[in-house]
């Protein structure tokens, strides 16, 4: 019974725009395809069993600090801040202008995956020719359009390629973002292998080798959690109290007429 | 909270979903409670659509049309399938206090319905014709067309309603007895359309893609399968918290202001126009 459904389409793009490749457009919806499933829990007074709330406070006076008096501020060095306005840093952001611009086509497999971000489906918007036509072209070719898009107030390079007969959009790391491991020491002096070692080593390799299948992989903290979860809801179950306040008691004289008039009837 | 009065585990009564005018969660339930004896009635047995915006109105809200995981079990559903969405929808259907309660407190500010019946889905027993004013026609514009459709609807012996959209249109609806298809209702709206285009040069019966400035539109598209309007009594997610608001005729005229009927003023408002909307369904004579 708790157990999450398997992950959804949503029926609502995130975005709608268009690929670009030159002059050619391919109007385009994405949608979110990957989901975070893992578990998150949030924290409860252990005493009475209700969840705790965050507050801003202050770290000079302890009081709490109201949503209009917060400023954005970026740690130059050690207690030492630049502040922006939300204004500053709204003229810095890039306007999105509805495209994924494709700027050259490459080898799917080329790209190394470290740089895979996170993927979005792409569908037809009333493209349906357009897309099946760059969605074969692509399959049969077995390249990927490398190009960029603005989601939201943020660029990024984007791949769009071929997953199970759909156009998948996968943003890609800058590569500022990514460390180079080459540089570390430990690898520096790494001695050429023997040649008998590596050809034993190749077999137990090539023994091993098989197809990839993500299936074959299960989360089983995550099972063992649900498990437990449904044993402790056949037992007690904490309910969550809300707060009564002024409002709540409105609510419920308006109720109490609604329910008075509806039984007139 | 008080567990007697609603069966609906209430959340987030606090939480501002009009930002302009500061209205909570709570006031907005508060108002479908308040609004329920009249609105009710109409929902009843009919597949709706919501628009929830748990964010509020600024930020972006979405359309829930299959029932939402973790409704409560005592919520009603029917799976229809609908062409425009094509796959079967497991839509909400809202009988019940409760009910309302409930789809309020999912931050639903808009409810839409179908123009058909749960059990006559195909067969629907609402025309309605949508009076669009293409800027700078004025909402004015809207009124005067929306009289000369009254008065050509009552040549023909038909009995129209009338309820503001809540933004700049006006909504006519005639109750009719489900025997027809949207395809025979959609038809019937469009005659009337193109009849009243030719008496008077501003009003348009066709979508274009280039909407014509100052011109007003009676738009029969709305008339399909699965296609829904916006409810009677339903809140817009409009900065002035508005109302689509079921009007007696001798209100439509110069001086209506549909930003006048909102959450704060709609509840005072004792009258009840829609009161035998559906007591009053009619033959459809397609000439």
């Amino acid at each position: 019974m708790v157990k999450p459904a398997e992950p959804r389409i949503s029926k609502r793009p995130i975005w709608t725009g268009r690929i670009t490749i030159g002059l050619v457009n391919v109007p385009v919806k994405l949608f979110t395809m990957i989901f975070d499933k893992s578990f998150s829990f949030r924290f409860l007074h252990k005493q009475d069993g209700q969840p705790l709330k965050y507050e801003r406070v202050c770290t000079k006076d302890d009081k709490v600090v109201p949503w209009e008096d917060i400023v954005k501020g970026y740690e130059v060095a050690k207690n030492e801040f630049v502040v922006f306005e939300k204004e500053e840093l709204k003229a810095a952001r890039p306007e999105s202008d509805q495209r994924i611009r494709i700027d050259r086509f490459v080898d799917f497999l080329s790209v190394d995956p470290i740089y895979l971000d996170k993927s979005y489906v792409l569908t037809p918007d009333k493209s349906e020719d357009a897309y099946s036509l760059l969605l074969n072209a692509l399959h049969s070719m077995g390249k990927a359009g490398v190009g960029r898009i603005t989601l939201r107030t943020k660029e990024y390079p984007v791949l769009v390629h071929v997953y199970k007969g759909a156009l998948v959009m996968t943003t890609l790391r800058y590569a500022y973002e990514v460390a180079d491991p080459s540089s570390l020491e430990e690898l520096k002096d790494l001695k050429e292998p023997d040649k008998e070692q590596l050809r034993l080593a190749e077999k137990i390799v090539s023994d091993l080798s098989g197809e990839f299948n993500i299936t074959e992989y299960e989360d089983t903290f995550k099972e063992k959690v649900e498990e437990l979860i449904d044993k402790k809801l056949k037992g007690e179950k904490i309910v969550v109290k809300k707060p009564e306040k002024e409002e709540a008691k409105e609510l419920m004289v308006a109720l109490q007429e609604t329910l008075k008039q509806l039984k007139k009837k | 909270m008080s567990s007697s009065l609603t069966k609906v585990e209430l959340s987030n009564l606090d939480k501002i979903l009009y930002p302009q005018l500061r209205i909570t969660k709570g006031q907005i339930i508060e108002y479908y409670i308040k609004i329920a004896p009249k609105m009710l009635d109409l929902l009843a047995q009919r597949p709706l659509v919501l628009t929830r915006f748990p964010d509020g109105i600024d930020k972006e809200g979405f359309y829930e049309k299959d029932v939402p995981i973790g409704a409560p079990s005592w919520v009603k559903t029917m799976k229809r399938f609908s062409e425009t969405a094509n796959r079967t929808i497991s839509y909400i259907v809202c009988n019940d206090l409760d009910t309302l309660i409930w789809i309020a407190n999912l931050a639903s500010i808009e409810v839409h319905m179908t123009l058909g019946q749960a059990d006559s889905f195909e067969n629907p027993d609402l025309a309605l014709f949508d009076i669009d004013p293409e800027p700078p026609a004025s909402f004015e514009d809207v009124i005067e067309v929306t009289l000369l459709l009254k008065e050509k609807l009552e040549s023909l012996g038909l009995k129209p309603y009338v309820k503001t959209s809540g933004k700049r249109r006006l909504h006519v609806v005639l109750p009719i007895l489900p025997d027809y298809s949207f395809r025979q209702t959609r038809e019937f709206v469009h005659q009337i359309g193109k009849h009243i285009a030719r008496e008077s040069p501003a009003v348009v019966s066709e979508f274009s893609r280039t909407k014509k400035p100052g011109t007003i539109l009676v738009d029969y598209l709305q008339n399909s399968h699965g296609k829904t309007m916006i409810s009677p009594y339903s809140l817009r997610a409009t900065a002035n918290a508005t109302v689509s608001m079921p009007l007696d005729w001798h209100n439509v005229k110069k001086g209506l202001k549909p930003e006048e009927l909102n959450i704060f003023t709609v509840p005072k408002n004792e009258e009840n126009p829609w009161k035998d909307l559906f007591k009053n369904k009619t033959r459809l004579e397609v000439n």
